[in-house]
């Protein structure tokens, strides 16, 4: 077991050192720089002067080749420093523990009532199984599947905060919250839900389908077995067989989603966060990549493969945690 | 089945059968020939130029300009047409005649009073609703969003072959070798495939599309087909690390075929099925990932006519909902068409879920 993930770990940093590589490449191999951007873009016709340009890209360690620029990153994140933000002049870590928040505000929400919604939806599609009413909500699930988010989202916004506007149901456009920072905090929690809504609605339906769909597959493998045939026979009643015999059993290879889904759950998504203007992970990846802002980039990377790597590890180990037929070895 | 039958049924011919049997899969490709059908005839359903005219006694198809700008022919730049067909075919040649679009609107400029002979100019800004002679409204330019949606089908197509195949190519080159070779290979094929997979697809593309200097619809697709293969990778892997055990590649073998020669003829034919479901969601994610990239200002800029572009336009303009109501519907049901037929292969080519429902 402790071989196990040691090894599963080594090939992890391995695994992490080329995704972070592969970035900084890119990421410094992109057309312009922090600093010529942020300048071009405050004040056009104040262009820096050729040797105060060079003078900052050398503070910046900017004037190396990207490799030397990589392993004095590097070097500064095993020591535990994520570097400054050269657009925002703050810390990386700063930004991401401001953005956090926000996003799991979403992230979490929409995934709690993805659990809550979709364990009842699955259990009632295979006990309907076959029958015109669960065909159709099938149907309907497959079809919210394909529905592309932004284009959810947009009609969300459209009829919620442009024909709704002025009625009791009008919902905000975008934005996370209207009240100052200095506002009761059962307000800004009232008002930060109430912007919420739109988003996490978007946010859940997706992966509502998706969910749903994988539970009622994995449930019509178990009705077929031996012990859900011998229950039958000794007369338990058919939500008993549904929830007790056959649910039961259908839980491992849900546990696992449960590992997958961490990256989600604290990346945030760049399109719906973009859409609805929410200040969370996904938006600060997407302006940094505008900025050509180095450090949040890579420490946003950093993060996101960490999580990726460590959700494919735990949905591992909680697989043979779960289920002791299994073992990792 | 009857009795008569000469020769059996052979495993594509079989799963061709179990094809058609599910109502929603075939409609699903019958739209899919709709919308080939589209994109191939666009210049002829929506556009300002010609399909066919006869000017100084020469025949010219105008309409080709669509598909290419160097298509145009020449003798209308010298003429000084600058583009506006009708009246100046009818003042420069009266003898000349010509068949026009079934829809006569310009995918890339708003359509001027008076330009076909009794029509007002397309209105602009938040006055564009659906029309008569604008079905689908316009834009805030005054741009016909039937002709948008219509040329915009093309590269919707485009985006899904083009993206698709380059993926296909990288994905069973690497997954043959990998899978066929084994050893030292198969764990470099491995790991690098993982690495790709463990960075977040949207990251990668917008890190590659900001790289790209001047950004085109091709590159866009390039760098779509770049990333989007890991999934075709690993299960053409699995597949030859399966095959490559089994006794027909031991008697070609034996038979005194190399590697190249039992990897393409033998086993390759034989993992096709599989590989083919990955290949189709495949095409759905990269129509969903073009229009997402065009809806975030990051695709090829303008004139490109792509759904998403149409989208990013109402962003800042909610109240024309005419906007979201076509590309969004046009973006689902191509996405939805392409994951129903994806699904229906995985289920007709897999031999376990195959015996499980009769």
């Amino acid at each position: 077991m402790i071989a196990y993930i040691v090894r599963r770990l080594a090939l992890a940093v391995v695994t992490l050192v080329a995704i972070t590589v592969i970035v900084y490449g890119l990421a410094r191999s992109m057309p312009g720089t922090p600093l010529t951007l942020a300048i071009s873009e405050t004040d056009p016709s104040r262009k820096l002067n050729a040797a105060d340009l060079e003078r900052i890209r050398a503070i910046y360690g900017l004037d190396e080749p990207w490799p030397v620029g990589y392993v004095r990153w590097a070097s500064r994140v095993v020591a535990g420093d994520l570097g400054r933000s050269i657009s925002r002049k703050q810390p990386v870590v700063t930004l991401i523990g401001e953005r956090i928040g926000p996003t799991m505000v979403l992230s979490a929400t929409a995934l709690v009532l993805t659990w809550l919604l979709s364990i009842p939806l699955g259990l009632y599609a295979s006990a309907r199984s076959g029958r015109i009413d669960e065909r159709a909500s099938s149907l309907l699930l497959y079809v919210l599947y394909s529905f592309p988010t932004f284009v959810a989202a947009l009609f969300l916004q459209i009829i919620f905060a442009v024909w709704l506007r002025g009625t009791r149901w009008e919902l905000p456009l975008f934005g996370m919250t209207d009240l100052p920072a200095d506002a009761p905090f059962a307000a800004r929690a009232a008002d930060v839900a109430w912007h919420a809504i739109l988003p996490v609605a978007c946010q859940t339906y997706v992966s509502l389908a998706w969910y749903s769909r994988f539970i009622k597959a994995n449930m019509e493998e178990a009705v077929r077995q031996d012990y859900v045939r011998t229950a039958r026979a000794k007369g338990v009643g058919p939500f008993g067989v549904l929830v007790k015999h056959a649910f039961r059993n259908t839980l491992i290879p849900l546990v696992t989603l449960v590992g997958l889904s961490l990256p989600a759950l604290l990346g945030g998504s760049v399109i719906i966060e973009q859409i609805f203007t929410w200040p969370g992970m996904g938006r600060l990846f997407f302006e940094s990549i505008r900025e050509r802002d180095y450090p949040t980039i890579m420490g946003l990377t950093l993060m996101f493969s960490v999580l990726t790597l460590a959700g494919q590890i735990l949905a591992d180990l909680l697989y043979a945690f779960v289920d002791p037929r299994v073992s990792v070895a | 089945m009857t009795a008569s039958l000469p020769r059996p049924i052979g495993f594509w011919g079989d799963a061709w059968r179990r094809f058609r049997r599910r109502p929603l899969a075939v409609a699903a490709v019958a739209f899919i020939g709709f919308l080939a059908a589209v994109a191939i005839l666009a210049p002829a359903i929506a556009g300002t130029k010609p399909v066919l005219c006869r000017y100084k006694g020469r025949l010219y198809a105008p309409c080709l300009a669509y598909f290419d700008r160097r298509l145009e022919p020449v003798v209308f730049a010298q003429d000084r047409f600058r583009g506006s067909y009708p009246a100046n075919l009818a003042a420069k040649d009266p003898e000349s005649w010509a068949i026009w679009p079934l829809v006569f609107q310009d995918p890339f400029r708003a359509v001027r009073a008076d330009e076909w002979p009794g029509r007002p100019a397309n209105p602009s800004r938040d006055q564009g609703r659906p029309s008569r002679t604008n079905l689908f409204g316009t834009d805030q330019y005054g741009v016909d969003v039937f002709a948008k949606m219509v040329h915009g089908t093309t590269v919707a197509l485009l985006v899904g072959f083009v993206s698709m195949g380059l993926a296909s190519v990288i994905g069973i080159t690497l997954g043959a070798l990998g899978g066929y070779f084994g050893g030292w290979a198969d764990s470099l094929v491995s790991r690098f495939t993982e690495v790709v997979m463990c960075i977040p697809t949207l990251i990668l593309i917008l890190a590659l599309v900001a790289i790209v200097e001047k950004p085109t619809i091709w590159k866009t697709m390039a760098i779509i087909g770049a990333t989007n293969w890991t999934s075709i990778a690993r299960l053409t892997r699995g597949e030859f690390l399966r095959l490559r055990q089994s006794e027909f590649v031991m008697a070609a073998r034996a038979a005194g075929a190399g590697p190249l020669r039992i990897m393409l003829r033998h086993i390759l034919p034989n993992s096709l099925a599989p590989v083919l479901v990955p290949i189709t969601f495949g095409i759905a994610s990269a129509i969903l990932i073009e229009s997402s990239l065009s809806f975030l200002g990051f695709g090829p800029p303008p004139p490109s006519a792509s759904w998403g572009a149409v989208l990013n336009d109402a962003r800042s303009n909610l109240s024309m909902w005419w906007l979201v109501l076509f590309p969004g519907m046009a973006i689902f049901l191509t996405v939805l068409a392409y994951n129903l037929v994806g699904e229906a292969l995985q289920e007709v080519t897999d031999p376990r879920l195959r015996e499980s429902r009769k």
